[in-house]
């Protein structure tokens, strides 16, 4: 007789990472409302609760060595490379962007700890997301990790656009998620399966021809919803003022676990899923990822404020990851890759944001830049890397990952999308040259307040801008990782 | 040879990164430090060209494993035209270290930016395939920003971004078509490798022989630049610093000549017959135009800046004839105009240091009070011109011989180029040297130092002994214009 804990596979290795997150989480809550207890030991808790969790992803990498691509608690919970990849990712944005958001935290009114409890809690819930494999499963993650997103936009009271950053967010991220359930509804109607898996079952059995038109909408409501987390045009309206509003910094957590999450959950819902049908959505992604490249140009070229500008490059940022994962198996490897090394400059991005105009404040013009060379020498440094990384100059990561990308769209005869994509490139160039312009050279007439950098802070900049080089030079190991994380669905 | 190719790469790069981690106030460090360090990129230079080997065709030497999976590799090699190129930049990149003032020669951005720059430029010289020459094709771009954004005049932020832009859009069809290359090469060897060595056994269509030239000449001649692609040049030059101008005019806008050269010509050959009467008609009307916009100067920098287009319109032209003689003609224009705009820019930044204008009319009789510099200006101009016996006059030459037998109206039109230049150069002379002092503020001007001297010597000596011995270089581009002529011998 085997228990119904066998019955069911329970395994709670692979939901560790989350476990970790939550219960430090738990703690931290419980801390905070019973024992009074000083911020440094708060600190420390949620320190160790990141490195454990970081760790415990490793943990999974063991199990899948043992257990290839599994499921768990009967069919809710996946284990394979991409939650793998994805759990990591997310591990590592939380360890590095630390002190950016604990800065934050300690200058909120009454020094709380309230946004580090919902930080930790919406990586809990995006990796939930990750780790799931069936639709049901994949809303509860995304709606655990958006609410404390909503809540985390707002949290600066005091600030109007803060305010109102949080109600657009809220308003029209739970119109995205009930976009995202309703697909999941008319996939059940349809085909009676919730599963990631199940999909591309039932649908290789009854033939793609065949696929019923209300899952097929399913399909295209789910991805939908998805796309409005990553801020691919035509769903990018919130993008901007979320980015501008929202406390900055807690906008590089923001911006990027919802992006690596959404776009994990699209890559594995590409490979697998709809993997039979996907040629009936190429018009719709191709129509996503052209929108998305000359909407986030148009905009981004005339903005004034860093982290609007931030918002529309993401925007195109988005369009080139979905072209890849749109394009076969070789282009979800070239995304995944893009999404990485596009992550590392944006947290190291919005880490410089936050050290220079103080980690609460809303607006964030390019003004506030200038005479920064005079100022921080390795913060003006970092942060050239960092825009001339997303601009995709040559010898940074942002090179290496455009050329397979836009390599591999034109092995699959996408000329269109190709010419699209690198039109968009030349304008970034104009705008992302302007910033490093006013950091670099423009001198400054104004007093300027000296920015203090701790060690930390230092090295976690050399450590970014660092891998934004090495991973253009060296790109060999990165891509090796992403080959093998596709390798099993060639 | 292989290791001296590392280190014509490793020396300038590391030289740079030891002036930037030296501390700000050592001012009297930096540019002994770099002169030393372009001494010895210079002295490896001229080693490469003293051995026989550096006279051949392209040969790649090392590769670089840069994306295993997609058999992807980084690659270096030399020929002789690189060498020659090579040879140029070092020396242009030595000179106008020697020639700068203290301004310039006290900031070690600056100087740390021209060692970058150095660096860049060695590096597409010497680069076997085309990922690699993007690379440091964009790379030139880096600290060619900042040189030209916090040393530049008054307008330089306009003049920056265009120059960057302009550039960067170019390169962005260089890289669509270096990923229409690797595309094709997957289907022959199931790798996306794009060296030269690789690329040569590819048999491309016809179509997509005439889209990759398209794609690969359109970015190279932006930086030539051919008209009508030319006007970031004028603004670039008249804002840039004189060091920046001196590498520019001198090295910079033969990367985009060697480019098409080097990769669209000898790979995309169907293209470039089909296509190569454009170029030749451009290149004329460059020649024209920019002699006789030249002459409407008022700003001496501006007027060599036309006077670049004018000149490297011959050098297009005698790529685009396509026959041995022009071929060779046109290569030895390059480092010919390297040479001279160099020393032309050079020497219009020391006069531009004493008075802080470029305008022709504020000068007048300058003859009576700096000599020395009249003469060197003087004799620059005869070399530019195209006067018989000094270098000048040998690509010139040459590419109107060759060329004739391919387009004999244009070549016709194109000889009076020649006759322009003696107009807009030695108009410029008379203006600004001959006649009595016309205003007050030139009469107290100090003549050339001797370290003023000494950096524009190197170049004086090079126009004499080019013009009466040019079989010297024409050793060195010889093999390359016969990989070419080999290569349009075989589709005719």
């Amino acid at each position: 007789m085997s228990s119904v804990s066998e019955i069911l596979n329970f395994n709670f290795v692979v939901i560790a990472p989350t476990l970790v997150l939550l219960i430090t989480a738990l703690v931290l809550l419980f801390a905070t409302i019973t024992v009074p207890m000083s911020m440094k030991i708060k600190k420390g808790i949620t320190f160790v609760g990141v490195v454990f969790t970081l760790l415990t992803t490793f943990l999974k990498f063991g199990l899948f060595l043992t257990d290839g691509i599994s499921s768990y608690f009967s069919e809710k919970i996946l284990l394979d490379e991409f939650s793998l990849i994805g759990n990591t990712v997310i591990s590592f944005v939380l360890l590095f962007l630390f002190n950016s958001y604990w800065s934050a935290s300690s200058k909120l009114e009454g020094k709380t700890t309230e946004a580090v409890i919902l930080i930790l809690m919406s990586a809990a819930g995006f990796m939930l997301m990750m780790d799931s494999e069936n639709f049901i499963m994949l809303f509860i993650g995304l709606e655990i990790g958006s609410i404390s997103l909503y809540a985390l936009a707002g949290l600066n009271r005091g600030d109007r656009l803060s305010n109102e950053a949080s109600l657009k967010y809220f308003l029209l991220g739970s119109l995205a998620s009930c976009i995202l359930i309703y697909g999941v509804a008319l996939l059940y109607v349809s085909l009676s399966i919730t599963g990631v898996y199940e999909t591309s079952i039932a649908i290789s059995f009854i033939g793609s021809d065949n696929v019923p038109l209300t899952s097929l909408i399913g399909m295209l409501l789910i991805i939908v919803g998805l796309l409005f987390k990553v801020a691919a045009a035509p769903f990018q309206a919130w993008a901007p003022d979320v980015y501008q509003g929202s406390p900055t910094g807690y906008v590089g957590y923001m911006a990027s676990v919802a992006k690596v999450s959404s776009f994990i959950v699209l890559a594995r819902l590409s490979a697998v899923s709809i993997r039979f049908v996907i040629d009936k959505f190429e018009l719709f992604f191709a129509a996503v990822v052209i929108l998305s490249a000359l909407f986030g140009a148009l905009f981004a070229t005339n903005q004034t404020d860093l982290k609007r500008l931030i918002a529309y490059s993401g925007v195109i940022q988005s369009g080139f990851i979905l072209s890849g994962i749109t394009s076969g198996i070789n282009g979800i490897s070239a995304s995944v890759f893009y999404l990485v090394t596009y992550v590392i400059q944006l947290i190291g991005l919005f880490y410089i944001f936050s050290l220079i105009s103080g980690s609460l404040g809303s607006n964030f013009s390019v003004e506030n830049l200038s005479g920064l060379f005079k100022n921080n020498k390795l913060i003006t440094i970092a942060f050239s890397v960092f825009m001339l990384g997303v601009a995709g100059l040559p010898l940074t990561s942002g090179f290496v990952s455009k050329f397979i990308l836009i390599t591999n769209l034109w092995s699959y005869e996408k000329y269109t999308l190709v010419v699209v994509l690198m039109l968009s490139t030349v304008a970034g160039f104009y705008f992302y040259l302007r910033p490093v312009w006013v950091a670099s050279i423009e001198k400054s007439e104004k007093e300027l307040s000296i920015i203090s950098t701790t060690l930390s802070d230092k090295l976690v900049l050399i450590i970014l801008s660092g891998l934004t080089i090495a991973l253009g030079l060296f790109p060999n190991t990165l891509i090796n990782i992403t080959r093998w994380m596709v390798e099993s669905y060639l | 040879m292989n290791s001296i190719l590392i280190s014509l790469l490793a020396v300038p790069l590391l030289g740079a990164l030891f002036i930037f981690s030296l501390p700000t106030n050592r001012k009297e460090l930096f540019r002994p430090i770099s002169i030393l360090v372009t001494l010895i990129s210079l002295t490896q230079s001229i080693y490469i060209l003293t051995k026989d080997s550096s006279k051949s065709e392209f040969i790649i030497t090392s590769k670089y494993s840069w994306i295993q999976t997609y058999g992807l590799d980084l690659s270096i090699g030399l020929s002789g035209m690189s060498a020659l190129l090579i040879f140029l930049s070092s020396l242009l990149v030595f000179v106008s270290l020697l020639s700068i003032n203290k301004e310039h020669g006290d900031s070690k951005g600056f100087i740390g930016s021209l060692l970058t720059l150095h660096f860049a430029i060695n590096g597409v010289f010497v680069s076997g395939d085309l990922i690699t020459l993007f690379i440091f094709f964009e790379a030139i771009l880096i600290p060619m920003y900042f040189l030209m954004g916090i040393w530049g005049g008054d307008n330089r932020r306009y003049a920056t971004i265009k120059f960057i832009l302009y550039t960067v859009f170019g390169s962005i069809f260089i890289f669509i078509g270096t990923v229409y290359t690797s595309v094709i090469s997957y289907s022959f060897n199931g790798k996306l490798a794009v060296d030269f060595d690789t690329l040569s056994q590819i048999s491309f269509t016809s179509s997509q022989s005439k889209t990759l030239f398209l794609l690969f000449t359109f970015g190279f001649l932006i930086k030539v630049p051919i008209f009508p692609l030319h006007t970031w040049l004028p603004d670039a030059h008249v804002e840039a610093p004189t060091a920046g101008s001196i590498l520019l005019a001198g090295v910079l806008l033969k990367v985009g000549a060697y480019g098409i050269l080097r990769v669209s010509i000898p790979f995309f050959t169907v293209g470039f017959l089909e296509y190569k009467n454009v170029i030749a008609l451009l290149s004329v009307i460059g020649i024209i135009y920019g002699a006789i916009v030249a002459i409407a100067q008022i700003d001496i920098k501006k007027l060599i800046a036309y006077s670049s287009v004018s000149h490297m319109g011959y050098v297009m032209l005698g790529i685009s004839a396509g026959n041995f003689l022009s071929l060779e003609g046109a290569m030895i224009q390059m480092i010919n105009h390297g040479i001279t705009s160099g020393a032309l820019f050079m020497l219009v930044g020391f006069i531009y240091d004493r008075r802080h204008t470029r305008k022709i009319n504020s000068f007048g009789g300058l003859k009576s009070v700096m000599p020395r510099f009249a003469f060197f200006f003087l004799f620059t101009s005869f070399a530019s011109i195209g006067l018989p016996g000094l270098n000048g006059f040998v690509g010139e030459f040459m590419i109107l011989m060759g060329s004739y037998n391919s387009y004999k109206l244009l070549t016709s039109i194109s000889a009076f180029g020649v006759v322009l230049a003696a107009i807009y150069m030695l108009w410029a002379y008379q203006r600004m040297f001959t006649g009595p002092i016309t205003n007050e503020e030139n009469s107290e001007l100090v003549d050339l130092k001797t370290r003023e001297i000494v950096s524009v010597v190197p170049l004086i000596l090079l126009m004499i002994f080019i013009g009466v011995y040019p079989s010297f270089i024409e050793a060195y581009v010889v093999n390359d214009a016969e990989v070419i002529v080999n290569v349009l011998k075989g589709f005719k």
